[in-house]
């Protein structure tokens, strides 16, 4: 159970050439606008302050696999998350011993950059990367013990359900796991198990199995 | 044909829908009666999901003055839906809310809907009935509570709206075994992968019951099976009651009124009747004059309202004397459990709710638990499924690995019947929404029965996966739908509201929704919601007209 290190394959490579895009003809405006919107430079960060931005950048990036290297595939999870808790745009709930999303958030970049500073006598941005892990990595293992007068197990829930709905919203996600995205108003002739639509890419590496392969 | 010329003729709403490929009658919201805040109206509801909207048509059909407040939009699935998991955020209740106790429940998108057809928007589109035994488990079992209503009383209602949403599946061999208006739908990956596993174990599994329309249903066109259920049907094929309830109400003289936030109940504190709500529109708070009221927010809000309708009479919230409001709150524990094939399953092609069995309902003497359990299709879009795989603890690169394997893998769930419990409840929070009101607080924590059937449906899913020929499971613990909260019973000292949805406290203040079920059965719940207030909505029409008895 960690961040694992890269893949022993390319997962651009488990679906060549499947371009969820390249459909975006074939869909309903209002979803067709509302996804194309994604893929455009974001807004940049107007709830976050500047250390704020920049501590959570690293770790939504962290969070969701992505570096440097990445470079233009990049999906802007920091700005995605950054304009729902500028909206307001919670999940409609909170722990009780949670404060509201906004304000969890605000707390726990906190406590980050002070671990960081403890442990690196930096800001958790300008940490190594090996200690940013490291550091995300304690969290997680804390389970529901105490972080900072927080059950670490709510933060983790928080940190991960915002990282993931940014994330898994972004078409070049959708590439690299098989998912052709928006279906309206074509829909599917072709349900069943091995059974393709003729825009579906089968995966060119069916036994690779990452279950098995990288735990 | 005798049964769709049946139901045209005391519900048109599927016929009153375009059929030029829009989704929305236009004309129809637009001609929409509209009465006036000072008109004191036969009956106003508050909220227009599965109980509120089969309530206003019933009674606009019975020549009621009847309209129904919604706190949420009118929607319009062409120009508010999206084919898009992250898009649909509006169609969750996302304004501020509590959870506490030793296993919180998640609320919004998983339970909690919003605007003018409510969960139903939303839900999957299961429609089982429930069985016999979830109306007298506490005399067969020993747990839970009896129903003030049977089974073979809420039978009609059950045909009813299988016919009027309409219900596709094979004939049902569980419960009260019974057939279904139309023909089961043809699955997808995820529903043969089931079924598979399910006839290798000699477990019965059966396609259905689901409330999309198999074949054209009036102006409603067929499932395109896009996998977009949860995510508001653009199609029109799958129900909701925007298409199923809401258009025959309009055709019949009544109004819904969106954008509608009930703040408070008003009872006459002299004669102890209802007199109305007030409500917030367009940011100004008016009061809409009603002889009598109908409460169907739902679990959460409905308790809420009630609480935040305390008076001088009412000190510590309305109808809430025996301090009942609130309390035996359920949610259905649903773990979720998926497995790995070197097969293409695509789950996401075909509507999630596609294969379900209810083998395990019932108490079974060989487990260690009473009640039981159903098991059905889910069939995760990629942001919930990465939920699925986080909770397996990978993050970061390790994640993206697993996510990318999306393709291989079948997901089945169950509903476990966990049971209700009294310390499982809302109350009033200090923190308050932006209309200035308590937002509500829901504490919940299970108890050793709840988490034994967890256990056992799991243990039940992975060997079905196993046997379809999966090499890896993994599983997620989850909660699916809320039912109680103001729960129908004999009495005043043991629940909100009677046999028919009357509340004890207020004669002319009723409960229709999923707050008044006693129990929660292993069965999604909005055909039951759907059917408990038909029947609510026959003994008013049928009684004097406005309350009066």
């Amino acid at each position: 159970m960690s961040a694992g290190s890269r893949g022993a394959h390319d997962r651009a490579e488990r679906f060549p050439g499947f371009d969820v895009l390249s459909q975006a003809r074939h869909w309903d405006q209002v979803t067709a606008d509302m996804v194309m919107a994604r893929t455009r430079p974001p807004a940049p960060p107007s709830f976050f302050t500047g250390p704020e931005t920049a501590c959570a950048r690293t770790l939504l990036n962290l969070l969701t696999g992505q570096d440097e290297q990445d470079g233009e595939l990049a999906v802007p999870v920091l700005e995605m998350v950054d304009s729902r808790l500028a909206a307001g745009e919670t999940d409609g709930w909170r722990y009780d011993d949670m404060p509201e999303d906004g304000q969890a958030w605000r707390d726990t970049l906190a406590y980050l950059d002070a671990d960081a500073r403890q442990r690196c006598g930096t800001t958790f941005a300008d940490a190594p990367e090996l200690d940013q892990l490291a550091l995300i990595q304690a969290v997680q293992d804390l389970k529901s013990a105490d972080w900072h007068g927080r059950p670490a197990a709510h933060v983790w829930s928080l940190w991960t359900r915002y990282a993931c709905t940014a994330f898994y919203a972004h078409p070049f996600a959708w590439d690299e796991i098989g998912f052709p995205g928006p279906a309206y108003p074509r829909g599917y002739k072709n349900a069943g198990v091995g059974k393709l639509e003729p825009f579906e890419v089968r995966d060119a590496q069916p036994a690779e199995d990452p279950v098995k392969d990288g735990a | 044909m005798g049964v769709r010329n049946g139901v045209r003729a005391r519900n048109e709403s599927a016929w009153l829908l375009p059929n030029d490929g829009s989704r929305t009658n236009h004309r129809l919201r637009q001609d929409m009666r509209r009465f006036a805040d000072g008109d004191e109206i036969d009956l106003v509801i508050v909220g227009c999901g599965a109980g509120g909207s089969v309530l206003l048509q019933r009674l606009a059909r019975a020549g009621w003055r009847v309209a129904a407040l919604d706190a949420g939009p009118f929607w319009d699935p062409d120009t508010d839906w999206v084919s898009d998991e992250a898009g649909s955020h509006h169609l969750y209740w996302t304004d501020p809310r509590v959870i506490a106790g030793t296993d919180p429940v998640p609320m919004g998108s998983n339970n909690s809907g919003r605007g003018v057809g409510g969960s139903m928007v939303h839900y999957a589109g299961y429609t089982p009935r429930f069985h016999p035994s979830d109306f007298m488990t506490a005399t067969l079992d020993g747990v839970g509570a009896d129903w003030p209503v049977s089974y073979p009383e809420l039978r009609p209602y059950y045909q009813q709206i299988e016919e009027e949403l309409p219900v596709a599946g094979e004939r049902w061999p569980w419960g009260d075994p019974h057939g279904y208006p139309h023909r089961p739908h043809p699955v997808g990956g995820n529903g043969e992968v089931f079924l598979r596993g399910a006839a290798r174990l000699g477990i019965t599994a059966k396609a259905g019951p689901v409330a999309i329309a198999n074949g054209r249903f009036g102006n409603r066109p067929h499932c395109i099976y896009r996998g977009f259920c949860l995510q508001g049907c653009k199609v029109n094929a799958k129900a909701s009651p925007l298409i199923t309830h809401v258009p025959d109400a309009l055709a019949h003289g009544a109004e819904v009124r969106p954008d509608a936030m009930v703040t408070r109940i008003a009872v006459d504190e002299r004669t102890g009747r209802a007199t109305g709500v007030h409500y917030v529109s367009g940011g100004r708070e008016r009061f809409q004059r009603a002889r009598m009221v109908a409460v169907a927010g739902y679990s959460i809000e409905t308790p809420r309202l009630l609480l935040n309708s305390a008076s001088a009479r009412f000190r510590h919230g309305l109808c809430n004397d025996f301090d009942q409001v609130g309390r035996y709150l359920m949610v259905q524990g649903a773990p979720q459990t998926a497995g790995r094939f070197d097969a293409e399953v695509r789950m996401y092609k075909a509507p999630p709710p596609e294969v379900s069995t209810e083998q395990f309902y019932e108490t079974d003497p060989a487990r260690d638990c009473q009640r039981g359990f159903s098991i059905q299709t889910v069939s995760p879009l990629p942001i919930t499924w990465a939920e699925h795989v986080a909770a397996q603890g990978h993050w970061g690169r390790a994640l993206r690995e697993y996510m990318s394997d999306y393709v291989h893998w079948s997901c089945l769930g169950a509903l476990c019947e966990f049971l209700p419990l009294p310390e499982n409840r809302v109350t009033l929070a200090e923190e308050k929404d932006s209309y200035g009101l308590p937002v509500a607080r829901f504490s919940y924590s299970q108890c050793d029965n709840d988490r034994a059937l967890a256990r056992a449906a799991q243990s039940v899913m992975e060997d079905i996966l196993a046997a379809a020929g999966a090499d890896e499971v993994i599983t997620i613990q989850r909660y699916a739908h809320l039912v109680g909260g103001a729960r129908m019973a004999a009495d005043e000292r043991h629940g909100v509201v009677d046999g028919n949805c009357r509340s004890f406290a207020v004669p002319n203040l009723y409960i229709t929704d999923g707050s008044v079920l006693p129990t929660q059965g292993s069965a999604n719940p909005a055909l039951t919601i759907m059917a408990v207030a038909a029947r609510a909505a026959g003994y008013l029409a049928a009684g004097a007209s406005g309350g009066t008895t």
